[in-house]
Formats: structure tokens, sequence, C-alpha cells
């Protein structure tokens, strides 16, 4: 068991009364990929923002290679998590390259220039996300994939030792979603991504980490958690796990017309 | 691409260096007296001269006219102009609000009525003149020592009215994490309007004299520059423009919203009200060096953006502000013979044209 570069413990946020997260606790293993999965408004984004210090979790504690989170100043922090997000604000005006760019200020001082050091780094993270061609061109005009593939190489050239990712795959395509992730794990840094996709989930994390109404329902392998009871509990559908072809890990097929209207049909049978 | 776009770059910046230079001895050489560009090249070569004698060929009221009036008069434009744009430039930046600019906060209209309640009550024929004069002229103070303090207390009360609206602005905003920038911005609107609304009570009790001096003061001017006053607006813009360049990254780094700027180490609600403060002293002193002189924080830094699109110059940024300032000035000084027209008349109504132009391409 390889060592663990992040623990959660009892970790509980609660809002005006009302319990977002509910005792938390899991680690990340150096290296691996966690993947956080769960229903909408299941707390992973506010899970996910207490990582990374965003928002200040009511109780419990998180550890940063053994030391607390909040013993961490802004920059290093910074310098140790790096958070591709899931929206991505409206920029004025900034070029691909410029908001690579971004991902070295955790490491500069006050006058500190970019350095052909710097610039080698920037272009080698722009050619392993394939925008090398796009750096001059306004983020703006990338498209979905591009910009979501601008921000994992501005956490490159952040040089992290995780790497937060929440829903790195929303609104692309099939191929982009398989792209990004597979892009992530070559990074070969420990990562954990809010995932919707239970199959993308299944096939590329290592772990896996079932959240629901703010509590941790499971966490484990992908066959531990991807259980067909677990799924109908926590999203409420029904389906089948087998086994995938290729990776051996569940791979769900979902039943359709179990929902509302046909529910009562389905209980006279 | 990279090359042409490079290129551009250069020159621009090439123009710009050479702009800076020709710049003054232009600007000096025009005005109410004119003055012929070699007359003004020699006045200034007799500046950089080991023994600093005077040249033979200009005559004396020339030499005193470019370097006693005109000089320092540019240099305040130039100051005044860098100081507006980059103040706007970062405001744009912090508060990801395209239309910001440096009176946004109330700045300006706190300005103003400080400025007019020092005219209204203590100038000649202001409220409390009688009885002030009365005491003042009695005592120690004579016919002269009174007007000077009237100069001085005029920017004062303008320099204290801004930063009363700052301290408001900047109490209402807090530290609050996810609506500082909407807490900002409704702040300096309802401050400018609660300040405007004070400026017409006062102004409607007041002379017309009052009124009128108000009325010039706010337009703008850099008639009443001297080398004398020259050190504080100076001394405030170049050490901001500093300030500035040090944390340029993690201003950009706001761009990219608060969220993410915190991802990158950035302590966002607190570098947002600090460069918030900073635009503010650069406007306050201006504003109580020059009067308000609106729009060139908002013209300026979209013009260098559309310029040099995808590079943050700062530096830049302030040049090609203080160079426009001083042509503005000069402007002014040529437009009407025998009278100035204020900066301001031009500034602002260029800039609402200009404004009209951004609203109409923005995408």
């Amino acid at each position: 068991m390889s060592e663990s570069v992040l623990d959660v413990n009892h970790l509980f946020w609660q809002v005006e009364g009302k319990t977002i997260l509910a005792d938390i606790h899991f680690n990340l293993p150096q290296g691996q990929m966690l993947g956080l999965i769960g229903p909408n408004g299941a707390g992973k984004s506010s899970l996910l923002r207490c990582l990374y210090r965003y928002i200040l979790p009511s109780g419990g504690n998180i550890d940063l290679f053994g030391k607390d989170l909040t013993a961490y100043s802004p920059k290093a922090l910074a310098r140790t998590i790096a958070v591709v997000q899931q929206d991505t604000p409206h920029y004025f005006d900034l070029t691909t390259e410029q908001l690579v760019t971004m991902g070295l200020t955790p490491h500069k001082g006050l006058f500190d220039a970019t350095t052909s050091d710097d610039k080698a780094l920037i272009e080698q993270a722009l050619s392993k996300v394939g925008l090398i061609k796009h750096a001059h061109q306004p983020y703006e005009q990338l498209s979905g994939g591009e910009k979501q593939r601008a921000l994992i190489a501005r956490a490159i050239v952040q040089q992290p030792q995780i790497l937060i990712l929440d829903e790195p795959t929303n609104h692309l395509d099939i191929r982009y979603q398989i792209q990004i992730l597979e892009l992530v794990a070559s990074l070969g840094i420990s990562v954990i991504a809010s995932i919707h996709d239970l199959n993308l989930a299944s096939a590329m994390c290592d772990k896996l980490l079932l959240l629901d109404k703010g509590k941790l329902i499971a966490k484990g392998h992908p066959t531990q958690v991807l259980t067909e009871r677990q799924i109908s509990d926590v999203f409420g559908v029904c389906c089948e796990v087998n086994s995938h072809p290729q990776h051996h890990k569940p791979l769900i097929s979902y039943f359709y017309g179990y929902q509302t209207s046909n529910k009562e049909e389905i209980n006279h049978d | 691409m990279i090359n042409a776009f490079q290129h551009r770059y250069y020159y621009c910046v090439g123009f710009l260096i050479f702009a800076t230079i020709l710049t003054p001895i232009f600007a000096a050489s025009f005005g109410a007296a004119n003055i012929h560009f070699a007359d003004v090249i020699s006045v200034f070569k007799s500046l950089f001269t080991a023994n600093g004698l005077a040249p033979n060929e200009v005559s004396p009221l020339n030499q005193r006219i470019v370097l006693e009036l005109r000089l320092p008069r540019i240099v305040l434009a130039f100051v005044a102009g860098a100081g507006l744009s980059i103040a706007g430039s970062v405001l744009q930046t912090v508060t990801r609000n395209p239309l910001a600019d440096p009176y946004l906060f109330g700045i300006s209209s706190g300005a103003s009525f400080g400025a007019v309640l020092v005219i209204s009550l203590f100038s000649q024929s202001g409220l409390l003149s009688q009885w002030f004069d009365g005491v003042l002229q009695v005592s120690m103070l004579g016919d002269n020592a009174w007007w000077s303090w009237s100069m001085l207390s005029l920017p004062l009360g303008a320099f204290i009215g801004a930063s009363l609206s700052v301290l408001i602005v900047v109490v209402l905003s807090g530290f609050g994490r996810s609506s500082q920038v909407e807490r900002m911005l409704l702040s300096g609107v309802a401050t400018s309007f609660l300040f405007g609304a004070l400026t017409s009570l006062l102004l409607y009790f007041s002379s017309p004299q009052a009124a009128a001096s108000v009325l010039f003061w706010s337009l703008g001017s850099f008639a009443k520059a001297s080398w004398a006053q020259l050190w504080l607006p100076s001394l405030t813009v170049t050490i901001s423009l500093l300030v500035m360049l040090a944390f340029k990254r993690q201003i950009m780094a706001l761009q990219a919203g608060d969220e993410s700027a915190h991802t990158l180490g950035v302590n966002v609600a607190k570098l947002r009200l600090s460069m918030l403060l900073l635009c503010s002293l650069i406007t306050a002193v201006l504003v109580a060096s020059c009067g308000g002189i609106g729009f060139v924080g908002l013209m300026i830094p979209h013009t260098v953006r559309l310029l040099f699109s995808g590079r943050q110059p700062m530096v830049l940024t302030a040049v090609v502000g203080g160079l426009f300032m001083v042509w503005i000035d000069v402007v002014a000084r040529c437009l009407l013979t025998n009278q100035e027209l204020p900066v301001g008349i031009i500034t602002a109504a260029l800039g609402s044209v200009f404004f009209l132009f951004i609203l109409r391409h923005r995408r």
C-alpha cells in the first residue's frame, strides 16, 4: 500500500443549520485516481471545495501530507493542490497561453519575471494537452473540450502533487470525456475527480467514493461500490452490473421504463 | 501569426517611445503665447548643460513660460493621465467589470462634495464668509495669506471627501467572499448618489460665484500646476504603479474568477480590497490636484487592450494614458483663443462616444 497524501476524518459542513456534509472520512493514496460519484446535490462539489480550502468545514480535519490543511499558506497550498473547475467564468481578454501562464502564480515572488524555463514548461504543458497550435488564440474562442484541456494545462504548469477536478467531463462528447480522463491519469499524480458517468468512473478510477445527501455511502474499488443494490438505493434506477470485456471493472446497463408514471403498473405485476 | 503580432507590438512600442520624447517639446510650444520648437529645445538643452545657464537666443519671458508654466503642466497632465489609466485598468480587472473606472466608487462625487463644502463654507461669498472673514482678516492673516489658504483647502477638502466615500464603500463591501464585487459596485453607486445629493443641496444654498468656481473645478484643469505641488501626485502614481507591477500575476489571476484565483494561491478578498484602496488613493490625490477628469480611466485601458490584445501591459497603459492627457491639455489650451477649455469637457465628450463604441462592439 502506497503512502497516503490526503486524509479526511469526520468532516462535517453545516450552513445555517443544514448539514451539507456529514462525517466524511477517506484517504487518497499516492498516485491513485479517486472518483467521487453521487446524485446531484449529494455534496460532491462542497467536499472538493473543503479539500482546496475554498470553504472551511465546521468539523473534522483534513491532513495534507500529514500536516493540517489550515497550516498551509495560500501559496503553499496552491503549489500542492491544483484545481480544474466545472464552470469557467467569462474572461474578458486572455489568450490560451496567458491562461496557462497563470499556473505560475503560486511559484512566483513579487517582481519575478517569466523565465525561459517557465516558457518551456508552458509550451510542454500546451503540447501535452494538444493545444500548442491554439496558444495565441483567445481562450473564449476555444471549444468546450479545448477549454477544459487548457485548464488542465494550467494545472500542469502549477506542478501540484494533487489534482482536483470538479466534473471535468461535463458538456463534453464521449471522445473528450475519455481523452480528458486518460490525460489526467497519464500525469502520474494523485487525482480526485467528481464524475457523473458511472461507467466512466468505473473504467478510469482506482477507487470510488459514493456520496448521497452529504453522507458517505460506500468507498473502495469500483466492484465494491458499484453494486446493483447501491446504485438503485442512491440513484433510484434499476440496472444490471456486469464485468467490462476490456478492463473487467463493473459495466452498468440501465433498465428503462421504471420511472414515476410506470411505477404503479410494475407494482401490479 | 506570432510574428505579425510581435511586429505590431514592437512598432507600437517604438512609436510610443518616439512620441514620449517629442511630446514635451511640442506640448510646451503650443498655447496662448506660441513659442518656436527650436526655442523650446534650446531651453530644454540648457536644463541638461553643466552650468545650467540660460541660452541667450531665447527671451527670458519665453524661458519662464516654458519652464515654470508649461513644463509642470505637462508633467502633471502626464502623471494624471497615467494614474487614472492604471487605476482604471486594475479596477476593471479586479472587479471583472469592463465598465469600471476610477470614479465608479463614488470617489469623484465624494471629492466634489468635499470641494463644494470648502468653497461654500469658506470662500469670500460663502455661508460662513462674513464671520470668518472678520475673524481672519482682523487677526494675523492678511488678504494674501487668506487666498493661499483657500487654494490649499479646496484640494484638501476634495481629498477628505474622496477618502470618506471610499471608506463607506470599503466598509459596505467587506470581506464577504461570494458577493464582494457586487457589494462593491452597488455601494459605490449608492455612495455616488448620496454625495451627489449633498453636493446639489449645498450648491442650491450657495452663491452663484461659489457654484461657478465649483463647476470650473469639477471639470478639471491643469492650469494651476506648479513644481512645488507636483511631488505628491507623481510620487503616488509612481509608487502605485510599482505595487501594481509587483502584484501583476495575482491581479491577472483574478480575471479567471474568485474561486479560480483562490486555487492559484491568491488571497482574493484582501487583494481586491487593497487594490481598491490603492486606486482610490491615486484618484483622490489626482482629483485634489487637478479636479475631476472623467472617462480617461475607462477609455485608455480599453484602447490599449484593443491595440495589444492578449497582453496586460501596465506600463504601456500608463504611457498611453499620460501622452493622451498631455495632448488633450494642448487641445484645451489652443481650441479657443484667449480662453482655456476645461479638460474634463473634452475627455468626457470623447469618452462617452467611446463608451458607446465599446458597448456596440462588445460580444
